[in-house]
Parts: C-alpha cells; structure tokens; sequence
C-alpha cells in the first residue's frame, strides 16, 4: 500500500486514511478532550505521514508510525495550548458518561478524571494509551522512543499519583 | 480490595473518560487532500538509483556550483584570449573589439541557458510552494536548505552572463533577497517573517517576472 501511496496513486491513500484515522483521532480526542483540537491533529497526523511517507522505513508498523506523529504534534501544540490542561469543566459537557459505566459514584469518577488531567503529560500519555487505549507496553514504547521499563515505570507513578490524589475520597485507596 | 477497586474505577474511565464523538471523516480527508494538493505523493522525491559521485561533489549544491565557477572562468579566460588575439595594428579597433566579446557571449549563452531555467523554475516552485509549507509546518531544514542552494546558485549566476541582461539581474537581485529570507525563516516566528517574505515578492512582482523569464529562456 505504502509503495501504491508513493506512486500517486489516490485510491491507495484514501485506504490508507481509512484503516488508521479512526484510531489516530481516538488517541488524539483522549489526548486533549478536544473534538476541534483532535480533528486539526488527526489532519497534521496525515498531513505530516503523506509528505514524509517516502522517510518511513518499515522498522516500525505503520501504525506505530502513525501514532508517533500523533503524539508528537499532540504534545507539541498543546504545550502552546495550557489552557486546556487547567479549564474548569462542566462534568457532563466534556466528558460524556458511557452507559457502561454506571455503578461508579459520580464525583468519584470526576475526581478520577480531573487527576488524570492533572498528571504530568510523559505520566498522562502513558496512562491514557495503556490504561483508556489498551495500547501494549511495547507498542507504547516504540511510539513515544523509550524503553519498555520506562514506560511501566511512568504508568505505575501515574497509577501511584491517581490513588494519592483520590485517597481523601476514597480511604480505602490509602496504602 | 484497594487495588480491586481502583482497577474497577480505571475500567470506568475507560468507558467514561475523554469518550471521543464520531468524527467528520469526510471533512478531515477533503482538509487533509487540500492541504497536500501541491505535494502529491507523486512529487515525493524517489530514491537515488545511480552512482552518487564521490567526495566533495557528492553535494548537488557543491557540483552546481563547481560548474558554474568552471564555466565563468571559461567564459572569461576565452574573452581574454579573444582580446589578446586582435591585431595591434587592426584598422577599425572598436569593432574588432567588440567581435570577441559578442563571440564569447554567445559561446557561453546555451550552458547559462540551460542552468538558469532549470534554476528558475526551481526556484519557482519553491517559492509558491512557500505559504502552504510554512503554514503546515513542513518549512524545515530540508526545505530552507533547498533555498540556501538556490541562494547559492543566484550569486553564482549574478557573476556570470547570465546577469547581462539588465532585467535577468534586476530579477536575481531581488530572488537573492527573497532566497536569503527564506533561508533565514526561523521555527518560532515563521507567520511574521512569511508575511515579510510575501510583501517583498508581490511589491517586487517577483513570480510572474520569474515565470516569464522561464518562458522567454525555454522559448529560445
């Protein structure tokens, strides 16, 4: 497909827009909560990966690649974009309820939520494609460039901050 | 049961967290084809697949401009000789003067032909490919360093003759101004400095002089 996109061919691009955009625009959403931001940076995801799919060398899957750019262009402009990291929020505007989560307390959940905001974004992203994506350790590592062992390390301080953050809610989190 | 119930509320927020909408997937292909239009995946450079010169004229930009030099000096080491050889006793000396080097410049016009299309219509598109590639980003150090070699190239053809004509140097007197912003397009305040680089070519009418000097070199 890669070789098709390369030679011009537009059919082979769309096909290659549709196996990945779906999941490109969830991790892009679940980064920044943001339907307008999450559409603009699944754009510059495919953007970027057309005009430098010549560069891709096949030492990664082309999803693994795919998502590296994501979170890339993710963190970088949403470093320019703090604001959205310290917004007060309505909790049923911002984040909708699923219905599969009922049994949870509401304010529990919120106070989930806003920690998880809140952890510093190398804990975040980690927590969010492992724990909310259901990305792999491995798969993580390739994407954001670090070891194995450090991306659990990050996950496990994110897991550690969430209880110490939720301890006075819920004491039964307390060590 | 504290890690039973932590693991049931990060199940939740798996449900519940940042649920993302069902996007516009149509929207986001027709921005995503539009802002890729002048960069096809057709127009993506293709891998070498001949023999690389080696050493120091591995660079094109080092080989461009080793023919360019090799050339001026041609030029004016054949418009010496040509002066050398007239007659010191040549009864009508302003017009045998002025034989060689009209000679000469004919000599060199289809090498300089051939070089300065191909430079204008790189430097063509580059330049109308600029707005679209600082806005998305993509104005990198690849692409600055394609405007440090046409720099380059302008400033060689600027002391060739090339630049006899008054409206060819006039033009590369203002591409090397616009090509020596472009190379300085720093990351943090690329939008201002593209702003500056657009005035000067459209106050300068930059693009269609070039184009037509392009048309006028291939029409010859």
């Amino acid at each position: 497909m890669i070789a098709r996109v390369l030679s011009g061919d537009r059919i082979a691009a769309r096909e290659l827009y549709d196996a990945h955009a779906p999941r490109v625009f969830r991790l892009a959403f679940r980064l920044t909560g943001d339907a307008d931001l999450a559409r603009e940076f699944t754009q510059d995801t495919f953007v970027r990966a057309f005009s430098q799919l010549a560069r891709f060398r096949g030492d990664s899957a082309l999803s693994t690649w795919l998502h590296r750019i994501t979170v890339t262009v993710v963190a970088n402009a949403m470093r320019k974009v703090k604001r959205f990291r310290e917004r007060e929020t309505d909790l049923e505007d911002v984040h909708p309820i699923g219905s599969d989560g009922a049994g949870v307390d509401p304010v529990l959940r919120e106070r989930l939520h806003r920690a998880i905001d809140a952890l510093p974004e190398i804990y975040r992203t980690t927590l969010i494609m492992h724990d909310i994506e259901g990305y792999t350790h491995t798969e993580i590592a390739e994407v954001l460039g670090v070891a194995e062992g450090t991306c659990k390390s990050r996950l496990s301080q994110a897991r550690a901050q969430l209880r110490a953050t939720l301890a006075d809610l819920a004491p039964e989190f307390e060590p | 049961m504290t890690d039973e119930r932590f693991e049931q509320l990060m199940r939740d927020a798996e449900k519940t967290y940042r649920v993302p909408p069902e996007p516009d997937f149509e929207g986001m292909w027709s921005a995503i084809t539009s802002q890729t239009a002048g960069l096809t995946p057709r127009n993506v450079p293709a891998l070498p697949d001949r023999q690389e010169p080696r050493g120091f004229l591995r660079s094109s930009r080092i080989r461009i401009a080793a023919a360019l030099i090799v050339g001026v000096g041609l030029g004016r080491a054949s418009m010496m000789l040509g002066h050398r050889n007239v007659p010191a006793s040549a009864p009508a000396p302003v017009a045998v003067a002025a034989a060689p080097a009209a000679r000469a410049d004919t000599n060199m016009a289809r090498p300089y032909e051939v070089e300065t299309s191909q430079y204008l219509g790189e430097t063509a598109a580059l330049l109308v490919s600029l707005p679209a590639e600082v806005k998305s980003g993509r104005a990198d150090q690849e692409f600055t360093g394609r405007a440090a070699d046409l720099l380059t190239r302008t400033r060689l053809l600027m002391d060739s003759p090339a630049a006899n004509d008054p409206a060819m140097r006039s033009l590369f007197e203002d591409l090397e101004l616009v090509l020596a912003q472009v190379v300085r397009l720093q990351q943090n305040s690329k939008r201002i400095e593209l702003d500056l680089i657009n005035r000067a070519l459209e106050q300068r009418d930059v693009i269609p002089r070039l184009r037509t000097a392009a048309a006028d070199i291939s029409a010859n």
